[in-house]
Formats: C-alpha cells, sequence, structure tokens
C-alpha cells in the first residue's frame, strides 16, 4: 500500500503559500517545511508497558526561512492558522526585525551568503509499506511484544528482564517556496530488545534491534532478536576487561557502521568546512584508506529508516561517494554550506524537527562489501578480536581521532575463536591509520538503522550505517 | 486549546487524566567567528495528553499518551482522546495513583530578547589572541511556561528561563591547529561565569598544541575537575531512581551501604528545589509533586528514592518527586591537598560516558595533564576506563564545590586504580 500523504498539510498548504508570497515582498528567498508525521512507541517487559504516540520524529509544525541582504534568518511555529495568513506573515516580520535590531545594537557582522535558487519543481511522492503506523491495531502488538518478553525471561534464570520496543512513525512533509511544491510520506519502523540480566552481583543489558523504511509489519522479526539478544547477554555476563594495546580485529557490520558514521561521516560534513571544523576540507583527492576501503552516502543507498526522496531544504536524495578504493572524494553538503562553498548540495540537510535549524547530517553511511568470507577473516587473524554490538561513538573531524565504545570482543587466536569474551571495548585511533590498516572485507552488506546521532551533544536525527565485516588493526582499552 | 482538551477529558469517560502544555519563546543566533550564520525564532506550544483507565476492577490502571497539536479541532482532539481511552486497555500496569497535594506554582517569565543579547555581548568580551580564538557559537535564550493539569484537582503552571550556548575554541601554532568543545547551559547568561570557562577553555587549547601522547600507565590516579564530574554523580542518582529500581537495573536498598572497604571518602547527594541559575530551577516537577530537598544518599548509605509517580508508587515512596538538582557534599580536604604525587588530570574527553547499569566509566582523552610531582606535561590520545561499583571505594572528593547548572559536585574528585591507556 502507498503512505498517504497528510491530509492536514494539503489542508493548509493554500494558507502557507499566501504567506510565501506576503513574506515575498519583504525578502528575496522564502521557504517553509510543514511537517505533520504521527506514530507511535510500544514498550512491553515483565514489569511495565506502556503506550506513547511520540517517537523521536513525530512533529506537526513548520518553519519558515527567508533571506535578506546576504542573511537567512527562520521562524519555527506551530499555531498556524490559513485563515489568518497575512497576519502571521507580518508576526514573523516583525519578531525577525526584532532580531536584528539587537543585532544592529551589538554591532554585529552578518556571514554574507548568496541567494538560493528557486527553479520551478513539483514533486509528490508517497512510498510503499505494508502497514500505517495510525492504522495498526496497538492490542495485537501489545500481546506479541507480551510473548516476545517472555520467550526471552524463560530462556535463563538469570535474565531479569526483557524489554521489548516497537515504533513506527508515518513521516509526511512538505516544501514550498514561490516556485517549489515539494510532497513526501512515507514509513519507517524500528524494533529493539533490551535483555537484562545478573551474574555474580554484577548487571549489564544486551541490545538488539532492526529497522527498515517500512510499516509494523516488520516486528515479527523481533523473536530472532530476542534470541540474539538472550546469547549476547550470556556472553557479557561472563566477560573479561580487555588487556590494552593493539590488536588484529574484525569488525561485524554493525561495528563497521559506526567506523563509517564517525570516522568519515561527521568527518565530510561540509558545514564543518565552512567553519573550518573539519580536517577532510584538506584531504579531497588524497588517501585516507586502503584500497579496501570504499564509502557511499546518502538517502539512495539503501533502503532503511533514513531514505527519504528529499531532505529538509527540498533538495533530491543523493547517493555520493566519499572515499573511493582509498582517496577522499568528497563530502555531503546542505544547501547553504553548498552555496558557502561553491558546490552542489547533495540532499543532506536534516533538522532534529520543524523547531531546529538545518545542519548538513548524515542519512545512510555504508561501507562497500568486499570478496571474503567472515570464515575467512577469522582464519587470518594471528592475535586479535572479532567485535561485535555498537555501544556508542564519537566524532572529531578537526583530528581524525575516533573513539567507539562496542559491546563485545571475541578473542581470536591463531584463526579461531577461543570462546574467550571481552566487554565493553574501547576502540580508539587516528582514522587515517585505522582506515589504511583494513586489509579484508567480507561480502556482506547490512544496514542499522536503530540509533539516533547529534551533532556535538544536541541535535538529535535518525540515521543508518553498515557495511560488511572489516579486517583491521586498532588499538582496544 | 487546553481548556478545551480539558473539558474534551471531563467527558471522556476516562477514569483519570492529565495534561501537559508547554510554551517555549526562544531566541537562536550562530555565529561563524563573530559574524551572523543565522537568525531563529522559536514560538511553540506543545500538548502533552495521557489518559487513565482502571482495569480488572481497579487493580490495574492502563495509560496511553499521545500529543494533541495546538491547531487541532474539538474532534481531532476529541478522536484522539477516545483512542487513549482505548489503547489504555492494552497496557495493563499495577494500579498506581496520581499526585492529588496541592502545590503552589511560580515563576516568572524571561524576556529571550535580552537573554540573547546578554549573550552576544560575552561572547565579544572574550579575550582572543592570534593564537587561541572562537571558532563558533550558538546561542539559545529560552522562556518556557509549563502548565500541569489532572483530573485529580491540580493546575499549577510554573515559568523559568533556560539558556544554552555552544562554543568550539581552536589554537594554533605553526605546525597545526586544533579545537574544543563546550556547551554551558543555564538559567538566564551567567557573564562572569561564561567568560572564566571560556577563557580557560582558550587556555586548554593552547596546551593541546603542546600535548604529548598519553603515557601506558596501566592504573592510575586521576582526577577530575571539570564539568564530566557530572556523569559519575549522575550514576549515583540513577541508581536511585524509582524506575531504575523497579525495573531491576539497580539493587541498591535504602539503609544498606553501597560498598564495603572503603579507604576513601563517602558521598552525600541531595535532591534539592534550587540551585543558583539552574536551568531546571522549579517549585513542581512535570507530573504536579512538589520539589523539595531531600537525601538520596548519605555517607553512602540510600536514603531515598526519588522518579515519578508511577513507579514511586510502586516502591511505596510516599511524596517523592522527579528531582531536577542535584547537591553533592564535598570532602574534609581542600583540591590543593588532593593534588599530590604522580596522577593524571583529564580535561577535554572526545566523550565521557558512564553507563548506568554497570557503572562502566569510558572516555578518549583529547587533553589531560599528567602530574608527577611539581612537574606537569600537557598529554593526548588514549583512554580512561573502569568501573565506578569498584572504584568508589577509594575515592576523595575536595571540599571546595562547582556547579555545572543543575549540579553541585566537588571541584575536585581524586580517583585511585583508573585504567589509563597509552596513545
Amino acid at each position: 500500500m502507498k503512505a498517504k500523504f497528510s491530509a492536514y498539510l494539503n489542508e493548509i498548504a493554500p494558507g502557507l503559500k499566501e504567506m510565501i508570497a506576503e513574506l515575498g515582498k519583504s525578502y528575496d528567498y522564502v521557504s517553509v517545511l510543514s511537517t505533520d508525521s504521527v506514530g507511535f512507541n510500544v514498550r512491553v517487559s515483565q514489569r511495565v508497558k506502556s503506550i506513547n504516540g511520540s517517537t523521536l520524529t513525530t512533529e506537526r509544525g513548520n518553519v519558515v526561512r527567508v533571506y535578506k541582504d546576504g542573511l537567512y534568518s527562520e521562524y519555527s511555529f506551530n499555531r498556524f492558522d490559513p485563515d489568518r495568513a497575512k497576519d502571521m506573515a507580518a508576526e514573523v516580520k516583525n519578531v525577525l526585525d526584532a532580531q536584528l535590531s539587537v543585532l544592529a545594537a551589538t554591532g554585529s557582522k552578518v556571514y554574507d551568503t548568496p541567494k538560493l535558487d528557486d527553479e520551478k519543481q513539483e514533486l509528490f511522492v508517497e512510498m510503499e509499506t505494508g502497514m500505517l503506523p495510525e492504522e495498526t491495531d496497538l492490542s495485537a502488538l501489545v500481546d506479541k511484544l507480551q510473548r516476545f518478553s517472555d520467550e526471552g525471561v524463560a530462556m535463563s534464570d538469570e535474565v531479569i528482564d526483557c524489554n521489548c520496543v516497537a515504533q513506527s512513525t508515518h513521516i509526511c512533509k512538505m516544501f514550498l517556496t514561490t516556485n517549489k511544491d515539494l510532497r513526501q510520506s512515507y514509513v519507517y519502523s524500528e524494533g529493539t530488545v533490551l535483555t537484562i540480566g545478573a551474574r555474580d552481583g554484577k548487571s549489564d543489558q544486551s541490545y538488539s534491534g532492526i529497522s527498515d523504511r517500512l510499516g509494523p509489519e516488520i516486528f515479527d522479526g523481533l523473536g530472532e532478536a530476542v534470541k540474539k539478544g538472550n546469547r549476547e547477554l550470556n556472553d557479557i555476563l561472563g566477560a573479561d576487561h580487555v588487556i590494552p594495546g593493539e590488536y588484529e580485529i574484525i569488525t561485524s557490520p554493525e561495528v563497521s557502521g559506526l567506523i563509517a558514521h564517525e570516522a568519515f561521516g561527521h568527518g565530510v560534513e561540509m558545514d564543518m568546512f565552512v567553519k573550518k571544523r573539519a580536517l577532510g576540507a584538506e584531504y579531497i583527492g588524497k588517501r585516507v584508506g586502503s584500497d579496501m576501503v570504499t564509502m557511499h552516502e546518502g538517502a539512495k543507498c539503501v533502503r532503511d529508516v533514513t531514505s527519504y526522496a528529499f531532505d529538509d531544504e527540498g533538495t533530491p536524495a543523493g547517493d555520493v561517494i566519499e572515499i573511493d578504493k582509498g582517496i577522499l572524494k568528497t563530502g555531503v553538503c546542505d544547501a547553504l554550506a553548498a552555496l558557502r562553498l561553491g558546490t552542489k548540495p547533495t540532499g543532506n540537510g536534516k533538522r532534529e524537527n520543524f523547531e531546529h535549524k538545518v545542519y548538513t547530517r548524515m542519512t545512510n553511511t555504508m561501507f562497500d562489501p568486499g570478496t571474503s568470507t567472515k570464515e575467512e577473516m577469522i582464519a587470518s587473524v594471528k592475535k586479535g578480536y572479532l567485535l561485535e554490538g555498537m555501544d556508542s561513538g564519537m566524532e572529531d573531524p578537526k583530528h581524525w581521532g575516533i573513539q567507539c565504545i562496542v559491546s563485545r570482543g571475541y578473542e581470536i587466536i591463531d584463526g579461531k575463536l577461543t570462546g574467550k569474551v571481552i566487554s565493553p571495548v574501547i576502540m580508539t585511533g587516528y582514522v587515517p591509520d585505522l582506515l589504511g590498516s583494513i586489509s579484508m572485507a567480507s561480502t556482506d552488506y547490512e544496514s542499522y538503522g536503530n540509533g539516533a546521532c547529534g551533532k556535538g551533544h544536541k541535535e538529535w536525527v535518525k540515521t543508518v550505517d553498515g557495511g560488511p565485516y572489516l579486517k583491521a588493526v586498532a588499538k582496544l582499552g | 486549546m487546553t481548556d478545551r482538551i480539558i473539558e474534551l477529558l471531563k467527558r471522556s469517560g476516562a477514569d483519570a487524566w492529565e495534561v501537559k502544555d508547554k510554551n517555549v519563546k526562544a531566541w537562536e543566533f550562530y555565529f561563524i567567528r563573530h559574524q551572523l550564520d543565522q537568525n531563529r525564532v522559536r514560538d511553540v506550544e506543545h500538548i502533552e495528553v495521557t489518559v487513565y483507565r482502571k482495569l480488572e476492577d481497579g487493580k490495574f490502571l492502563g495509560s496511553a499518551t499521545q500529543e494533541i497539536a495546538p491547531t487541532a479541532s474539538d474532534e481531532e482532539a476529541g478522536k484522539i482522546i477516545a483512542d487513549l481511552y482505548n489503547r489504555a486497555a492494552y497496557v495493563k500496569n499495577p494500579y498506581y495513583e496520581l499526585n492529588k497535594k496541592p502545590v503552589k506554582g511560580g515563576g516568572e517569565s524571561f524576556d529571550p530578547a535580552q537573554m540573547a543579547r546578554d549573550f552576544i555581548e560575552v561572547m565579544q568580551q572574550i579575550p582572543e589572541t592570534s593564537g587561541e580564538d572562537i571558532n563558533s557559537y550558538e546561542i539559545f535564550a529560552e522562556s518556557c511556561t509549563r502548565r500541569y493539569v489532572n483530573s485529580e484537582g491540580i493546575d499549577v503552571t510554573v515559568s523559568y528561563p533556560s539558556s544554552t550556548v555552544e562554543v568550539v575554541v581552536n589554537a594554533r601554532n605553526e605546525d597545526h591547529e586544533i579545537e574544543l568543545y563546550r556547551m554551558y547551559t543555564s538559567g538566564t547568561c551567567d557573564k562572569e561565569n561564561l567568560v572564566k570557562e571560556i577563557s580557560k577553555t582558550l587556555s586548554f587549547g593552547k596546551d593541546r598544541l603542546a600535548a604529548v601522547p598519553t603515557p601506558a600507565l596501566e592504573k592510575a590516579t586521576v582526577l577530575f575537575t571539570t564539568a564530566d564530574s557530572v556523569e559519575l554523580f549522575k550514576w549515583f542518582a540513577m541508581k536511585m531512581h524509582a524506575a531504575f529500581k523497579y525495573r531491576g537495573l539497580s539493587d541498591w536498598e535504602k539503609g544498606k551501604a553501597i560498598c564495603d572497604d572503603v579507604k576513601g571518602d563517602t558521598f552525600t547527594i541531595k535532591a534539592v528545589k534550587e540551585l543558583p541559575n539552574s536551568s531546571y530551577n522549579a517549585p513542581v516537577d512535570s507530573q504536579g509533586a512538589e520539589i523539595r530537598d531531600m537525601y538520596i544518599l548519605k555517607n553512602n548509605v540510600p536514603e531515598n528514592f526519588w522518579g515519578d509517580v508511577q513507579f514511586s508508587y510502586y516502591l511505596g515512596v510516599q511524596d517523592s518527586f522527579i528531582a531536577s538538582n542535584f547537591a553533592a557534599e564535598g570532602g574534609e580536604v581542600s583540591e590543593s591537598e588532593l593534588r599530590n604525587g604522580n596522577y593524571l588530570e583529564p580535561v577535554e574527553f572526545s566523550d565521557f560516558s558512564v553507563d548506568p547499569i554497570t557503572g562502566d566509566i569510558v572516555g578518549e582523552i583529547r587533553l589531560a595533564y599528567w602530574h608527577e610531582g611539581d612537574k606537569v606535561t600537557p598529554v593526548r590520545g588514549g583512554s580512561v576506563s573502569g568501573t565506578l561499583a569498584e572504584l568508589i571505594k577509594n575515592v576523595r572528593l575536595s571540599r571546595e564545590l562547582s556547579q555545572y547548572d543543575n549540579t553541585l559536585v566537588p571541584s575536585a574528585i581524586r580517583i585511585e586504580g583508573v585504567t589509563v591507556t597509552g596513545a
């Protein structure tokens, strides 16, 4: 079925266009992004349940962007009356003028930026989904999650609880200017299983998830996630700490994705080039990894939770080859950063929601697969670890340091898994060294869309990353 | 709109309900160097409704929550409330009661324009040099009003300011340039403190340029003297959170010391109603409970669990509330007395995190000072790690305290036996 576009947005579109026309009398460029995204978040554990109509991306509101004298200004609001469009335009202008007064009083100068193009464009996209979150039988879903949770705790006496979470969001966004009318509607869903356990006074939890740009029909797959979570919890509870040092590593597709995201995902967000905060700007055309490293970024790379038709500035989705056989080719760019750098936007201008500013952000960041099998890669390791499970990571585009917190490391000695597990694992290093050490890649190709990504310590958006198993060398602590 | 929603709720057949209505007026300014990248205004209202339904003769209480847009028609709002009533039947939780004690709101509205202007002027006053300067900064100044209404008779409104400034600073020499990142949150603009903190960060930048790789110290004494200390104290606070306890994520018990064989200082932490210029100062929490001063942990012994009404009820905790400001007590010695012997003082991590369940601490070092008696060497790279449950047996806390927005902590925390991986 098609994910039907929002009737509410269709209803307010004429009023928004009237507001754009009114503001156009005072500004050289005007756009409005309007959103009406609904969804659910259902949580079931042995001890407590909840149903909430909010997810990270549910929202209803508008943001108007205006341009004059080299400056872009924005106004976010969610009390729009289409019958009072002219009044709203006056309100926007008044408050933005008041801001300009403060800027003048403080002697603040403007970062002069060219005007955005506004070529005529129309787009209406309703993507395929199996179900819609707003039409889902939540009673049946709660029962399903309860069965999964029951199965999770029945698998081991050490399991304290098994939390099953199902989230689904129907995204509807409309981007309007004088000449553009873009509307898109799609559904994405993500399910997670958090299994909590204790052994010998030590508590810990495992985390397993599924995601796709599809509807709540994907939640049948959580049964496998429950089994996986149980195995991983057992591994963590029996784990030791790593002896700090440099090791050969094989990263699972999930951990490979974390490296892609932290190493060169953030590092080539080109709004950071504008601020001179990214070393990547100086390395375009230069080697940053081994021949085994090819990396794509874009909403069109794979189908997962961030595979939209256009970004929050109305730029069509893209698929950029950032690294080609170890050579850094280009970055990704939002529309304003592109104007400032004299390049083209790549469809990576994203907002946390209508209340937030656009930044250059990742969508799907993926390493290309190789030709080896996971088994061949393990057999090639003299002494090292197979790293699985992502906890967190932190970018460092200015210096290319990398910090990845990985859930588990499985010891490999003389090409064989020994059964010994370490947890947690801090993987640190210098990005070109890490990517330069990649010597094998598997034929696997998996994406993961359960996480959220911040810029600095805020601006949380959905992102996806992944790739194959990779063999490299890294410092573990 | 909120009053219309309340009328719809009264007629909905719900056994109980609550409405949270938050209005925010915010001014934002984004600067690259000192040039304005963009200016923004936010004027938004969020109305969240929860409908409760007694199940199986009141043995269970179901609930469902959703936001209703301020532009929703009565028909649309009525349909959402009816859906929530149906959904609540699927959420069979043990019975609990909403807050019902009368409470008094308060606060005053703040002018985001003035707050934002104060921040701009402060940022223009930061003493920069050709070697250390400001790369970019983002200013967020909010005036917030929060109204909470429930079916048990509570209707209370609080107003408060909240502001954040994110700052990136650079330092450079002939060979290369480095950056440091900071995010400061407070009520309104604390000019004096902000100038002091950013100036200190600029000096860290200078030291980072001269930093050498962190030596592999294996087990070392580590002195925490920055906002990262807050992460350490959050672990204690979360272990005493009612939901954490009820869900089996905390095995701490009231009256039973959290660890044995303590060789250093013990921890005492209070939830407090107010801290100077905290962005969390409000007399009432988001569920209509009065916020007051209360010991959470006293000399390593859990005193009171805290948290939302559902889990507090399950634990039998009376008059609990969602704590928002925390104050730790210091130790008996001064910070200068803690600075002795060999120790590592990290002042900049990529990201310093403490796992709320395991207490595992992790951080990749971007800048630290390796103190060997009087010799101080700036170092970079490598990481610190360990498990708080073990490490807290041998900790010394300074007598002096430092406040980071809603948390007051000892200005120096000295921990023995932390794993330090070299760069």
